[in-house]
């Protein structure tokens, strides 16, 4: 990622920390993810509560990365390529910290749902988990990678991600006004479908801070589609 | 006719930038050039200081050139107003015009051009037997104006543009070398604005200062450039980004890098720039 050293070897071990806590948020954070979907899908609660702890030590790193940002920002006052690394970092730690909250309400959902019996409709869930945690992924490691491809790639699949929760949705109201018995089950269910979504919100702004990071074009609010 | 397009206060910014009544935020504004500098070499005996510049400079905006000691930023600078042409055994190639004028032209008068394009250096240089006063007005006298009321105005004009005045109004008498550091410079300033020049150029004009004294100049330059083309040489890289519209950088005699200054601070188009900017070499 660094082409050269700096002059300054302090500059360059406080960039290397500052990464360094963005891996580790991003490790962090896509382990609760983890552990939040599969306690839904495998009903264990053990890894529901794992996950929700997870939140906590991630808001701190969320802090711990705005103040070495702000840190760096005043003692070194980056410029170019170190200038658009640092600000991407701060804000994809904000990203971070958002996917962790969605990770939480997913595994407190799932709690609810494990204390009812199995509800068949979780598979519904299954392609959009499968969607957003790949999202994920690659715009983490567009980010790691600066890559500019993977990055725009990302921000395109996030419109499927919607039309599946769109998909789910209905389905699952659907459901609910055949069996009225197991509304709150279903709820809870289209509750997890949209943190799914969020999820690839997320997902698609760390890709585009990745892009900002690598490229310093800002790829927001634009059709990527009519761009290529 | 002229096709007008209709902007109503309903449209959205969107449909205005679509209609393009409303520049795109990174837009480039098409500007008048104060300086037109054409594949400028400059050798100081057998040493080429400059190796063919090609920049031109905008008006009433603040230019700055960065760059590595050795570079050649001073010496393009003072290339400016002939200034370079002081030092002996020097040579030039290429052209530089003013406002569309050869300032290498065999008939311009170089004292001339230094009236033009007034100097401000890195070291404070008020004249030590002169005061406050004869300091300001020093090159009108040497240009032979002798209007005691011409002279007074000038004096209070140009103290107050540089934001001295009010500091320095009730010891007009004293000498020059009685005040701080920051005013000296400031005092500097007054002097090159006195006689009315077009442009001005200054040579890492905060490099003796003060941070106080420093945002002070810097307050200035920014109100100046309504008015003048400004052109300094820093080495401090944050000034740059704060003062200037535009950034050169140069390595080796030679220019690297030319444009915005948010462009050259956020996104170099070059490797150098970015290495020297990020100082990752120097």
């Amino acid at each position: 990622m660094i082409a050269s050293k700096h002059i300054l070897g302090t500059f360059d071990e406080a960039l290397a920390s500052l990464r360094n806590n963005v891996l580790m948020m991003a490790g962090l954070t896509e382990r609760s993810l983890d552990r939040a979907t599969r306690g839904l899908f495998e009903r264990n609660d053990n890894l529901c509560l794992s996950a929700i702890a997870d939140d906590e030590e991630i808001d701190q790193l969320e802090k711990q990365m705005d103040k070495d940002g702000v840190d760096i920002l005043l003692r070194f006052q980056p410029v170019a390529s170190d200038l658009r690394r640092v600000v991407s970092a701060m804000k994809l730690s904000s990203n971070l910290e958002r996917v962790a909250d969605q990770a939480t309400s997913i595994a407190r959902r799932a709690r609810k749902l494990n204390q009812h019996p199995p509800l068949p409709e979780v598979d519904l869930i299954r392609p959009m988990h499968e969607q957003a945690i790949s999202m994920f992924r690659d715009g983490m490691d567009a980010f790691v990678r600066e890559d500019v491809d993977l990055g725009c790639a990302v921000v395109q699949r996030d419109e499927g991600l919607d039309e599946l929760n769109a998909t789910v949705n209905r389905k699952l109201v659907e459901r609910m006004a055949q069996d009225p018995e197991q509304l709150r089950g279903y709820l809870n269910l289209i509750f997890v479908a949209r943190a799914l979504e969020r999820v690839g919100d997320h997902a698609t702004n760390m890709a585009e801070e990745a892009v900002y990071a690598a490229a310093a074009e800002d790829i927001r609010h634009q059709n990527l589609a009519a761009r290529a | 006719m002229e096709n007008v397009v209709m902007e109503t206060p309903e449209q959205t910014v969107m449909e205005r930038l679509e209609l393009g009544t409303v520049p795109p935020p990174d837009a480039e504004i098409p500007r008048a050039h104060t300086f037109e500098v054409k594949n400028l070499s400059i050798w100081y005996g057998e040493k080429r200081a400059i190796d063919s510049v090609t920049l031109d400079i905008a008006s009433n905006a603040v230019t700055a050139i960065i760059g590595p000691s050795g570079c050649g930023k001073s010496t393009f600078l003072r290339a400016l107003n002939r200034m370079h042409e002081l030092t002996p055994k020097t040579r030039m190639d290429g052209t530089v015009l003013l406002n569309g004028e050869d300032l290498y032209s065999s008939a311009v008068d170089p004292t001339i051009v230094r009236r033009r394009v007034g100097m401000v250096f890195q070291k404070s240089n008020p004249f030590p037997t002169m005061t406050i006063g004869d300091n300001v007005i020093a090159g009108l006298r040497l240009n032979g104006v002798r209007n005691r009321k011409l002279l007074n105005e000038r004096l209070e004009k140009s103290l107050r543009m540089a934001a001295l005045w009010d500091e320095v109004k009730d010891d007009l008498h004293k000498p020059g070398t009685s005040l701080s550091g920051g005013q000296q410079q400031r005092l500097c300033i007054a002097r090159a604005l006195a006689v009315e020049p077009e442009v001005i150029l200054m040579d890492e004009p905060c490099s003796a200062l003060d941070p106080i004294a420093t945002a002070k100049i810097e307050e200035l330059i920014h109100e100046l450039k309504g008015r003048y083309t400004i052109v300094t040489v820093t080495h401090n890289m944050q000034q740059a980004g704060r003062i200037s519209d535009y950034t050169a950088f140069m390595y080796i005699g030679r220019l690297i890098e030319f444009g915005p200054t948010t462009t050259i601070f956020t996104n170099p188009r070059e490797k150098q720039t970015e290495d020297y900017i990020t100082g990752r070499f120097g």
